[in-house]
């Protein structure tokens, strides 16, 4: 079984944010979901100042908090270490979103049809489509998924369900990488297999010093980050995102 | 004979309570999500009032002589 | 007192004018509520002022789980009264015994619907939490021991109470007869049965103490496990919403023998004494519990992480100071008018005495301004300007002490309007501590560094919450309209 782990060189990340959208695009996630998000920080004094990035997907932990308190198990831990929610079983109750120390979770308050970014119903956007409806839904992200054929994949896809960033399982199934770590344009995020020495995330923490956010909580997240430092009292947000629904 | 059964009635409830509690999970293992019995949970409810509806059988219950 | 052979005590059965205009504005109410709930169904939890935490800015949890907590702590009344009187052979509160009861059983329906109501996928979690519950979520203990068994166990004890009183009724013919006849199932008023009866309530009052403990521990342990929300994250949880549990439902349990003393021909059974006695065990329970916030607070503003700090600090001098000094006040002030008894009766002697009539109107109007001012805080119904509602938040302040001043020469010779007085600052107090416990962990110190968010409630979620208040009063005043809301003496039976 793989022990799958994602790793972000920090020192790479220019905060372009095309994970987010790679992302997004990939996993239909409606508005205001950020499955992956990137942090964009500010330390120091002028003329000291510096300016750094921080990805941050869900960590998908080894001792995972929203795992435990799920009421009904639909949040759970796969064997290949992937945190997946079974859209199928989730009651809604935002146990595991408010046990999360990351804030990764994200829950789908409105109707999907009611959350997307264009009104494909719109008669102006309707001259330029025909009518169609283009091929917004990703048709993987209906599949089940894993040894125990659950669906796990995609957002979106109920009203009064949680969901967050899955490791994209439906293409990781497939021996693909999650679509941020494909679409980055500067191999700042890498994903793999921990338990095989030639996999690009075993030599890179071999090779750098790496850390883990939060970890004195003892959640053991799967996501190490290299070439940088963890968020200080020094880190200043550029911006506050505070995208609502 | 009332006090055979609300007894009965009580040890089978906790009974019940127990092993539907520990049917339905190995604690602290957040890899196992389903239960090894479907509604085990609703077999723990029904072990908890199994216990508190022997309270009613022992008050209900006639006298084995007659009054 | 001569009854009328047919009339059943306790106002049983008889409807007045103004029953009906209060079921009526309880039903209008519950009907308000159902429609929203509607609305929220349909269009998803976007209509509440929820939103998630993190980039959102948000608190996923609200209204809704607060008042889970507040309705799950009140129903800590009944079965710690029924549990007193068995246990420790209280005899002399045996005539709250029942509305205690009733209480805990229609708080615990509330706690239930209020928890299906945050559910974004209601018919689903009904299922599925029978079909799935882990132990491993606290949850569970929430849904079995507490929805389930707690609520359960306190209809048993219920039923087997009543048995005696439904028995005694149905002997002369009545609407209800049948109703009692099956109540009472064969029950027979025999010094075996009545022998029986007391065991059977001992052992049962001893069983349901301990799921008594333990389900407040774990609704304390939903927010007491969490290490990633600093905040929540402490030790002192669970005892705390035990104690907390007690202040609110002994609080309520005063205001509901007050009314019950004044609306019933019967009221003067409700003595003194009782007041007496609830009011010094909700005194010792208010002052735990100021010890424990007390506690909490210094530690974590000597010691606490940064994370702490910012919280302590939002609730002590930012955002929901109004909130939290106001529930200290209703605490600290339900105290203090409980202890206005055990002043020196010379002392007490030489208090002027006024009536209460001017410090009830001030009281009401500093309620009113209060109501005001938390709408146009919560945005909405904002018809002031920033600086009227800032002088208006004051006014209501400076209204409300001078109305207890006036009050207090009264309540120090009025146990009974002592008990009612601290009933209403602990209760809002407790809903204001419920708000202050959900809702800051989760829009301020987060871990990573988002940025705090803010939460407002909406109309949908007041509505719905008020509903469910209308609803358990109507229940409880349907209830008590066809059983008797204390024992029936056997002079009550009427000749046979």
């Amino acid at each position: 079984m793989a022990r799958y782990a994602m790793v972000i060189d920090l020192d790479r990340c220019t905060g372009c944010r095309a994970c987010m959208m790679a992302c997004k695009v990939e996993n239909n996630t409606p508005e205001a979901n950020f499955w992956m998000y990137v942090f964009r920080f500010e330390e120091g004094q002028y003329p000291n100042t510096h300016i750094w990035f921080m990805p941050r997907p869900c960590m998908h932990c080894d001792n995972p908090p929203c795992a435990k308190v799920c009421p009904v198990g639909a949040r759970y831990k796969r064997l290949d270490g992937l945190v997946a929610t079974d859209w199928d079983r989730c009651i809604g109750c935002r146990y595991c979103e408010v046990a999360c120390p990351y804030g990764v979770n994200y829950f789908n308050w409105k109707k999907p049809s009611k959350n997307y970014y264009l009104d494909w119903q719109d008669e102006d956007v309707q001259k330029v489509t025909g009518g169609a409806v283009p091929p917004y839904r990703n048709p993987d992200l209906d599949q089940p998924y894993g040894v125990e054929r659950r669906r796990t994949a995609g957002g979106g896809r109920l009203m009064g369900v949680i969901e967050k960033c899955t490791f994209c399982v439906h293409r990781v199934e497939r021996g693909q990488q999650p679509a941020c770590v494909q679409n980055c344009p500067l191999f700042a995020l890498h994903f793999g297999d921990l338990d095989d020495p030639n996999s690009t995330v075993s030599q890179l923490l071999r090779r750098k010093p790496s850390f883990r956010l939060l970890e004195e909580l003892g959640t053991e997240p799967r996501v190490y980050y290299v070439g940088g430092h963890p968020p200080s009292t020094e880190s200043r947000q550029i911006e506050e995102v505070k995208a609502r629904v | 004979m009332r006090t055979v059964l609300t007894i009965s009635m009580i040890v089978v409830g906790f009974a019940l309570q127990i092993t539907s509690y520990f049917f339905l999970a190995a604690p602290w293992n957040p890899l196992y999500s389903n239960p090894r019995v479907p509604f085990a949970p609703a077999l723990f409810i029904l072990g908890v009032m199994l216990v508190f509806l022997a309270a009613v059988v022992y008050e209900l219950l006639p006298e084995k002589q007659v009054q | 007192m001569a009854e009328q052979q047919g009339t059943l005590p306790y106002g049983i059965g008889r409807f007045s004018a103004r029953l009906f205009t209060l079921i009526a504005g309880l039903l209008l109410l519950v009907a308000w509520g159902l429609f929203t709930y509607s609305r929220q169904l349909l269009e998803g939890l976007v209509v509440t002022g929820l939103r998630d935490i993190g980039t959102m800015g948000g608190a996923a949890w609200g209204l809704y789980i607060t008042f889970d907590v507040y309705f799950v702590g009140v129903s800590f009344a009944g079965i710690t009264v029924a549990a007193l009187i068995r246990l420790f052979h209280l005899d002399h509160l045996r005539p709250v015994s029942r509305m205690a009861e009733a209480l805990t059983i229609t708080a615990l329906i509330l706690a239930a619907f209020s928890v299906m109501a945050d559910l974004g996928q209601p018919l689903r979690g009904f299922v599925n939490l029978f079909r799935y519950a882990r132990p491993q979520s606290p949850f569970f203990g929430t849904f079995t021991l507490v929805i389930a068994g707690y609520l359960f166990a306190s209809l048993v004890y219920l039923y087997l109470d009543g048995r005696r009183d439904a028995a005694l009724l149905a002997r002369r013919p009545s609407r209800l007869q049948g109703f009692y006849r099956l109540w009472a199932a064969g029950y027979r008023d025999t010094p075996a049965e009545r022998a029986r009866h007391d065991r059977v309530t001992l052992w049962l009052a001893l069983a349901i103490v301990p799921l008594l403990v333990t389900a407040h521990s774990t609704l304390g342990f939903v927010f007491g496990i969490q290490s990633g929300r600093p905040g929540w994250y402490s030790t002192l949880q669970a005892p705390g919403f035990v104690v907390m549990a007690g202040v609110s439902g002994i609080g309520l349990l005063l205001i509901i023998a007050a009314i019950m003393r004044a609306i019933l021909p019967e009221g003067e059974r409700v003595h003194r004494g009782i007041f007496r006695w609830l009011g010094t065990l909700l005194l010792l329970l208010i002052v735990a519990y100021l010890y424990f916030m007390v506690a909490e607070l210094l530690t974590t503003m000597y010691a606490g992480s940064r994370h702490e700090t910012e919280i302590s600090r939002s609730l002590l001098a930012g955002e929901f100071a109004w909130l939290f000094w106001g529930s200290v006040a209703g605490l600290v002030l339900g105290a203090l008018v409980l202890s206005l008894r055990f002043l020196p009766a010379s002392f007490q002697a030489r208090i002027p005495t006024i009536s209460p009539r001017w410090g009830m109107v001030l009281g009401i109007g500093a309620l009113i301004l209060i109501g005001l001012r938390a709408l146009q805080g919560l945005d909405l119904f904002s018809p002031f300007s920033v600086t009227t509602a800032r002088w208006l938040a004051w006014l209501a302040v400076a209204l409300a002490l001078i109305a207890f001043l006036l009050l207090l020469p009264f309540l120090t010779r009025n146990v009974v309007a002592a008990g009612v007085a601290a009933g209403i600052l602990v209760n809002f107090a407790a809903i204001g501590k419920r708000v202050l416990l959900v809702v800051p962990s989760q829009t301020q110190g987060m871990l990573l560094p988002y940025g705090p968010g803010w939460y407002k409630p909406t109309w949908v979620e007041i509505s719905i919450i008020v509903g469910l208040f209308a609803l358990g009063i109507l229940l409880y005043v349907l209830f008590f309209k066809i059983f008797p809301v204390m024992e029936v003496h056997p002079t009550e039976e009427g000749a046979e």
